[in-house]
Order: C-alpha cells, then structure tokens, then sequence
C-alpha cells in the first residue's frame, strides 16, 4: 500500500521525540554525563573542608596559647594575660627561629630591665616576634596586640586615677562599634560559596549535551538529512531545549541536594553558622535558578550551532563563560551598594538573589518577576535564532 | 514523478559559484532516474534542492505537484533520502537511529517495530542492527542510513551516491532492493559519477556537465545520439572529455 499523502505526526510528538532521543543519546555517553555530574557531588565536600579551616581558625583565635620570654620580668602582665584567658607558656630559647620557621604563631619576649624602668618612671619595653605574611598566626597577633593595648589601658587609667585625674580626659572619643550583622549573614559569608557552586551547576550542567546536539550533529554530518524529514526547524529547537533544561535541571537538583544533606547531617564544626542550608533556602534556590536554566541552555544550543565542529563551539562557549564568571565580581570592584540594574543582568541577578535568600532576607515578588521576565525573555530570543539559523543553508556547511 | 524546470543555485558570498545553472528534467513514477555527471557536475546540490534542504536561486521543482519551497512541510513526509551528508548517532543501535526518523515521520508502536524488522533484512544488517553505530564499518553505515531513508515508505527516494562504500553483495543486494522499490511503482532519483552503477540501475539516465543537463535519456537514447558506438564513448562524446569518470 502506498500512502500518497501523510498527516505525519503531531508537531508537539515530533519535539518529544526528539528530546527523547536527545536525552537518551546523553546519557549513553557515559564520560560526559560523569563529568557532567561529579562537581556536584564534590562541591559539598569542598564546602565542608573550608568550613573545618575556617573553625579551626576561629578555635585559634579563642583560645590563645602564648609562649612568653621573661615571664618573671613583668609578673604582673603575666597575671592580667592569665585572666584574660590566655595560656601562658615559657618561650624555647630559640624562639625567633622558630617564629621564622613557623613552629610558633607569636612569641611575647618581655625586656630583662622592664621592673626597672617601670619602676624609674619609663615605659617598659615588651617585643612581640611574629610573622604577619602567615595567615594562620593573624587571629592570635590580633588578639595578642589587643590584649597589650588593654593592658596599656588599664595600667594608665589606674596612674591616672591614683594622680586624682579622670581618665576620661585621656581618652575624649568614645567608640561604640553597633555590629548590625544577623547572625546568618555573620555566618553565611562561607556559604556564598554555595550561592556560586548554584550558579556554575545551572551553567555547565546543560553544556556538554548542548554542544553535542548542535555542533556536534553538524560534525557528524547528521543534521543535514534530519533536516529533510518532517520535523520543523523551531520543533528540532524547542525538542532539543527541552532536554538539554530537563538535564541541566537534574545538575542543579542534585548539587542542591547534596549541599542540603552534607549542612544538615555532616557532622559539620560549630562556628556560628546558625541557619545553614534548609529545605526553605532550598526552594527559594529553585526558583530563582530555573529561569536562569531555561536561559542558559536556549543561549548554549545557539552558541552551539553556530560552530561548525564542537571544538569551535567550545572556544566560543569558553568565552562567554569567562565573561559571565566575571560579572557577579563587578560589585566588588565597584565598591558600594550594587546598582539596582546589575539585579536585572542574568547571572549576576541570580547571584544577588541567591545571596538574599541565604542570608535570611525577603525575595521580594517584584524583583523576582523581574528576573524572571528577562531571563525568560532572552531565552525566547535565543531560541529564535536557534531555530533560524537551523533554517539557513549554511548549516548545512558541516564539512 | 518530480519535474524539474530551470534550476538555478549559485553559492559563495556574491554567488559567483554556479553549481547547477539551468536544468530541467522529469523523473517518471516506476523509473529510476540517474544523474551522472563527474564530480563537481552539480548532482547533489540538485539533489539537495530536490531533498528541500537548499533553496533555488530560480527555476522551480515540484515531487507530485508539491512544489519542494512552497509545499516544502508537504514534501518532506513523503520522499525519503538518503543525502551527501549520512551520518548516524554513534552512541545509538543501528535500529534506534532507524527508529528515530521513523517516529519523527509519526510512526509508531508494532506497525513501526516491523517495518524496522523488515528493512533490517531487506538490507541483511540483522548482525548489526542492535551494536552501537560507532563501531560500524563504511558499508555497514550506509546500509543503515538506506533504511532510515525508507523507514516511512516514502513514494520517491532521493539517493546520492548510494553505493560508495559497499561491497559486491551489498551492492547487489541494494540494486534488488531498488528494483523491487520501482517496480511497486515508486519514483527513484539515483546520483553517481559511476558509469557501470547507472547502466546497471537505471532506466533512464541524465547526464549533468558544469551545472547544466548535457543530455538525456535511456542508455540506447544516448549511445544513438552521441552517434558512439558505446555507452562509454558516448559519454565522453557528450561531456567533451572523459573528465571526472570513473571506469
């Protein structure tokens, strides 16, 4: 029987079809989609290793051993260290060696003739030997030089008060510092890293696969004879969209879940980090990333067909991830308050959002619609001009 | 039946490349239709056109009254080709790319399954069917892409060069395929710069030199034409030199 005339299927059939065949074709590549999937479970590990540096360098910082030469010289320091909390230790004869070495942080060398020259009315003289270059000491020089100052403090007021003066008038300007920081946004600084970790499984999830259904297929010499069956140019566009989001969707939901399971059962080290990553954040995490992920693979499936082989589109994808790595640092460089229109710049809008909902505020529906409507926007865009440049003849210039 | 009248295409930025500059042909139902001509003659961008992948600079073709721009949607579900470009998707079986393009053509279910089944040993490629394309040979890749072409029974086939790379009995094996394909009254257009492939395929032959149809006809047409004694002189009688044959 000959059929002279078909009905074909229906065109939302032929995109299922071919997202179908997109995803299928994926995960048959089994190096990829590892590649694709590791940093996300490697990403919470990471996370939990900084987290163990930063504790441990905040348990430095609490409790303060101190090495200290000629303890017997100022008994009275020594005293006031000890009350402070502050193991005091007798320094190794060495001890400016081994402060070079690194063997010790900090070493408080009191002067032989300190009694002395307290006692003749000269200040006395104490030598702290540390080595600012080493980022492990800073907290216990900090601490140790704050405690020297309190201690320079508190032996003034006394000479003053014995001398009938108010110490008040040594000391005309009075600070009082007023930390505004809640204590999720003191905490969450480390978990920005999450907020960035986010952002990165949303724009490398779908890339592999992206490059691989366009410039791929036009590598492979097999866009041209798909292009002469009845599937329409924006159909192949909008099938293979839909796998690549659907993928690039299953990235980002499992980094997630694993950053949410590692914060919540990994036995993590107490430093003030008091919310973490909840089911709530997680959610808010969501929304503000699909749109992004509905952008992000529109805008890679065009990059990507524009290269005649996958090695160009991955120079040209290379670039644009540079770029847009770069933007959500522009702040820093700015230096104030973010300007209100960096909020509606894909990316770098979801990275400001991101970093919203972990420190605890309120996403506001108005600046979420916001940038839902332009990443939905330029996806829509982007993949206009997918499906038209799968309508022009030089596509088909693969070789 | 497809009718060609003055096609025209012309590549490069100022379209200073003529492929095809004026031809017209008609291929019949029941036929297979030839295009010979040497490389560079023009055989698959006519085809091209043909396959509605590249639009004419002028001229028009129609495949059964569907003209292959306007009626392009129309065209597609109902002629199967096998182009320059054949390339298969490595990671999927020889049957998964085969069922591809039948599902894409709205095919489905047990109806689809068997006519896999039956272009499978139609074109012997049983042993292969369920590996992985990207351990087959150049045979082996044709011969799937030959039945992803015909998945969805289409009424004209367009095959561009479709022997290269076949062994003997593969060649063999597709000339009865054909035959058999005609003789249920299809429309075939077949290219090649082979000679003996035309003369042994073909019921009629266009010959195509530098863009444009030198001649036409059958094979005892053109040797009676060319006033040669074979079909070999006469075609190196019409193009003005054995150029570009192979013998």
């Amino acid at each position: 029987m000959m059929a002279q005339t078909r009905t074909g299927g229906s065109g939302a059939a032929r995109i299922a079809t071919v997202a179908r065949k997109e995803l299928v074709d994926m995960t048959r590549d089994r190096r990829s989609t590892l590649l694709t999937l590791m940093p996300a479970i490697a990403g919470p590990l990471f996370l939990v290793l900084i987290l163990q540096l930063v504790s441990s360098q905040s348990d430095r910082s609490r409790e303060l051993t101190l090495p200290v030469a000629g303890q017997d010289n100022a008994p009275a320091l020594v005293a006031f260290l000890a009350r402070q909390q502050v193991n005091v230790t007798p320094a190794p004869a060495d001890y400016d060696a081994r402060v070079r070495a690194g063997d010790l942080d900090i070493v408080l060398a009191i002067d032989p003739h300190f009694a002395a020259d307290v006692a003749s009315g000269r200040p006395g003289t104490v030598r702290l030997v540390y080595d600012r270059s080493r980022d492990r000491a800073r907290a216990a020089i900090d601490r140790t030089e704050a405690l020297l100052r309190a201690f320079n403090r508190e032996w003034g007021r006394a000479r003053l008060l014995l001398r009938g003066v108010s110490p008040d008038v040594a000391n005309p300007l009075s600070v009082d510092a007023q930390d505004v920081a809640t204590p999720q946004s003191s905490g969450s600084v480390v978990l920005f890293l999450v907020a960035y970790y986010a952002l990165f499984a949303a724009l490398l999830g779908g890339m592999a696969m992206a490059l691989d259904a366009t410039a791929g297929e036009r590598e492979r010499a097999s866009l041209e004879p798909l292009l002469a069956t009845p599937v329409r140019p924006v159909e192949l566009a909008l099938g293979k969209w839909l796998a690549v989001i659907a993928f690039d969707g299953i990235v980002v939901a499992l980094t997630l879940t694993v950053f949410y399971l590692t914060l919540r059962f990994a036995p993590l080290p107490a430093i003030g980090i008091p919310f973490l990553f909840g089911i709530h954040e997680l959610l808010r995490f969501v929304v503000v990333l699909l749109p992004l992920i509905a952008l992000v693979g529109a805008a890679l499936l065009y990059v990507g067909a524009r290269g005649r082989t996958q090695k160009e589109a991955q120079a040209n994808v290379s670039l644009i991830l540079t770029v847009v790595a770069i933007v959500p640092l522009l702040p820093m460089f700015l230096q104030r308050k973010d300007p209100a229109w960096l909020a509606l710049v894909p990316v770098s809008g979801q990275y400001s959002l991101l970093s919203r909902a972990l420190r605890g505020e309120a996403l506001p529906a108005i600046d979420l619609a916001m940038s839902w409507g332009v990443c939905l926007a330029l996806a829509v865009l982007a993949l206009l001009l997918f499906a038209r440049l799968l309508s022009r003849e030089s596509v088909l210039a693969g070789e | 039946m497809i009718a060609v009248d003055d096609i025209a295409k012309a590549f490069g930025k100022r379209r200073e490349i003529a492929a095809v500059a004026g031809v017209s042909f008609t291929a019949a139902d029941g036929e297979i239709t030839g295009l010979l001509g040497p490389n560079g003659a023009g055989k698959t961008t006519l085809l091209r056109v043909l396959a509605t992948l590249l639009r004419p600079d002028a001229g028009t073709a129609t495949i059964d009254g569907r003209d292959v721009v306007r009626d392009r949607h129309e065209v597609r579900r109902n002629i199967g080709v096998l182009s320059d470009a054949r390339g298969l998707y490595p990671r999927l079986t020889g049957r998964e790319n085969i069922r591809y393009y039948g599902t894409l053509h709205g095919a489905s279910g047990a109806a689809l399954d068997a006519r896999i089944d039956e272009l499978v040993h139609a074109l012997a490629i049983e042993d292969i069917a369920d590996r992985r394309a990207q351990g087959y040979s150049q045979g082996e890749r044709m011969k799937v892409a030959i039945a992803r072409a015909l998945v969805h029974d289409p009424h004209t086939l367009l095959l561009d060069e479709p022997t290269n790379g076949l062994d003997i009995m593969s060649t063999r094996a597709l000339r009865t395929l054909l035959h058999g394909l005609r003789d249920q009254g299809r429309c075939l257009v077949f290219s090649s710069h082979v000679m003996q492939e035309v003369t042994a395929l073909c019921d009629r032959i266009v010959i195509l030199g530098h863009g444009r149809v030198v001649a036409a006809g059958t094979a005892a047409e053109l040797v009676a034409h060319s006033g040669a004694a074979t079909l070999e002189d006469a075609f190196v009688a019409l193009l003005g030199s054995g150029e570009g044959l192979a013998a």
